[in-house]
């Protein structure tokens, strides 16, 4: 409720903050339902983002249509992307699907760099419209509906089979887990949010270029997010995104070409140290106490 | 015709730096089952190290190969044994991840330390070029290109035939069993990614002969040595060299039939492809 009143008590600054961590952590929560739930390691969550972005930006700046027409068009090129591709790349395993992922991302920024009516290398221009408590509102209701989506697989037959792939893939099919039906949904769902994602974003910087629309690092945040708060965890990953988004943000004002290093030491610790995220230092740090970080790298060390 | 051999010439020639390049990673790959996102930092490393040894203290850069590789392989030995090692037995994302983060950190450190300038290791010969049927060949791309590929028959040698290349061979293949006959993994784990960077090092220290530095450029080197380390398999140094070949003629051949800006595309395109049809690489064993 306190979230959701934000754009009338905070200062403009605050609330453009709270936009783009909104968006952050909603990416960070779709990246969850395929690489936390069903344990697919995705690289090309950015090129649902930025297909979103480019859907919303051709429609409303080559066609002249609606911002809502946009986000659908956005969501349906992601889903149709996520489905043809989804079916032969999701037969790969562990490196070779993060690879195979995050190279489709690289030819996509690449193919749209050259395609006339996506403005080429030079990108769009979108329609400007003022009024940042409109985004923080769309941006806010967007994490609402993909959290209580992911709330709703972690409770239900399609999310046990997601986790079921996870564990164990083979043991999954014989149990009569439609296993290509299961990761096709979770990688089609995870791109619908992200392409809506990528529509409310795009329509709020008002400018796209495929470099920035389709951007690996966009990528590696998200999944920074998920894995600092807690992969297949339903909060894990929007408090990764609120806590990660909220110190870089100190840091770049106080020390600003020092904020992107200590992204990479965040990982590099958060790795070592707490593996499976916040959720789970949360639920185990009771029971070990501070052997907990010692504990972690007693069992994953050679 | 003429215009099609001298691509071709030049892709080759851009094969064989690619081939270097993807050897390290595709060693690690292979032995430690670490996919390392790091590699293309290290070859940026390497090449700011022979930089600074050709500018600093005025060593033609390629005298100054080795010692590039050996501080490079004392930054892998070190990074491997006393951080790597902690999540080797994680799942495998928890690596993947580790290894971005070292990448990260190493480009921002790089940043601070070198600025953002494009740098070229420019010896007096570097213009020097000679004809050759009719293309012509500049020497740095030639000796560039000899280099690495000695280097890629030297380590294929150094695998096949040593007593600790037999050790990392049957790390590789089963580490319980290596471990029995007495191989201590957490030396060769080292050694290896140490090797690793080493030749990302010499990589690193030859590009910045024949293309310009800064410290953005691994990220794209990654791919590319990741594209070529998939499209030649894991298997042996051999098989890299073919695909960095291979990938070096495509990208030449693209550039010129169907424009500059769709290199990326056949490049990533065939990896994506290869991937999708045969996961073990082109030339990889059929499992």
């Amino acid at each position: 409720m306190v979230m959701a009143a934000a754009p009338w008590i905070a200062s403009p600054s605050l609330i453009q903050f709270g936009i783009s961590t909104l968006l952050l952590a909603t990416l960070a929560q779709s990246w969850n339902i395929i690489g936390g739930y069903a344990g697919y390691a995705s690289f090309g969550n950015s090129v649902f983002y930025g297909l979103g972005s480019y859907g919303t930006a051709i429609a409303m700046v080559q066609w002249h249509l609606p911002f809502g027409v946009g986000l659908a068009l956005g969501a349906v090129l992601a889903v149709a992307f996520a489905v043809v591709l989804g079916l032969p790349v999701l037969r790969l395993r562990g490196h070779y699907f993060a690879i195979c992922t995050l190279a489709l991302a690289e030819v996509m920024i690449a193919i749209v760099s050259n395609v006339d009516i996506a403005g080429r290398n030079t990108g769009l221009v979108l329609p400007l419209l003022r009024g940042d408590a409109l985004f923080y509102e769309m941006a806010f209701g967007l994490l609402v509906l993909t959290t209580l989506a992911v709330l709703w697989i972690a409770r239900s037959r399609f999310g046990y089979g997601l986790m079921s792939i996870r564990e164990n893939e083979e043991a999954a099919a014989v149990l009569g887990v439609d296993t290509t039906l299961y990761k096709v949904l979770a990688f089609a769902l995870s791109g619908f949010f992200a392409a809506l994602a990528g529509g409310i974003h795009a329509y709020w910087i008002t400018f796209l270029d495929p470099v920035s629309a389709f951007d690996i690092g966009l990528n590696v945040k998200m999944i920074i997010m998920a894995v600092f708060g807690g992969p297949g965890s339903i909060l894990g990953p929007v408090v990764g995104a609120f806590l990660l988004s909220g110190i870089s943000e100190v840091l770049s004002t106080e020390i600003s070409n020092l904020a992107g290093l200590f992204f990479g030491v965040v990982i590099v610790i958060a790795v070592v140290f707490m593996p499976r995220g916040l959720a789970d230092l949360g639920r185990r740090f009771k029971q070990f106490g501070w052997h907990y970080f010692a504990e972690n790298v007693r069992v994953h060390r050679l | 015709m003429s215009l099609l051999w001298q691509v071709v010439v030049n892709g080759i020639l851009l094969g064989g730096l690619y081939a270097l390049m993807a050897l390290g990673l595709a060693l690690v790959w292979g032995v430690l089952n670490i996919v390392n996102l790091a590699h293309g930092a290290l070859i940026m490393l390497g090449a700011y190290v022979c930089y600074y040894l050709f500018t600093g203290l005025s060593i033609d850069p390629f005298v100054a190969l080795p010692l590039t590789m050996l501080a490079l392989f004392a930054f892998g030995y070190l990074l491997q044994r006393y951080l790597l090692n902690l999540v080797i037995r994680a799942p495998m994302f928890n690596t993947l991840l580790i290894t971005f983060g070292i990448d990260v950190v190493l480009t921002y450190l790089a940043q601070i330390a070198f600025s953002a300038d494009f740098r070229t290791i420019n010896p007096t010969y570097a213009g020097d070029n000679f004809a050759l049927f009719g293309a012509a060949v500049p020497v740095v791309r030639l000796l560039a290109f000899a280099v690495a590929l000695a280097l890629t028959i030297i380590l294929w040698l150094f695998l096949a035939r040593t007593r600790l290349g037999r050790a990392i061979r049957a790390t590789a293949q089963n580490l319980i069993a290596a471990r029995l006959y007495g191989v201590e993994p957490r030396r060769v784990y080292a050694l290896t990614f140490g090797l690793g960077a080493a030749l990302a090092g010499a990589a690193g220290g030859l590009y910045g002969v024949v293309s310009q530095v800064n410290p953005y450029i691994g990220t794209s080197l990654t791919a590319k040595s990741f594209a070529i380390a998939i499209i030649g398999g894991l298997e042996s140094p051999l098989g890299v060299i073919a695909g960095g070949l291979f990938l070096g003629i495509v990208e030449s051949l693209t550039a010129l039939y169907i424009g500059p800006t769709y290199a990326d595309v056949a490049s990533f395109g065939i990896l994506v492809l290869v991937l999708i049809v045969r996961p073990t690489g082109l030339l990889g064993r059929t499992t």
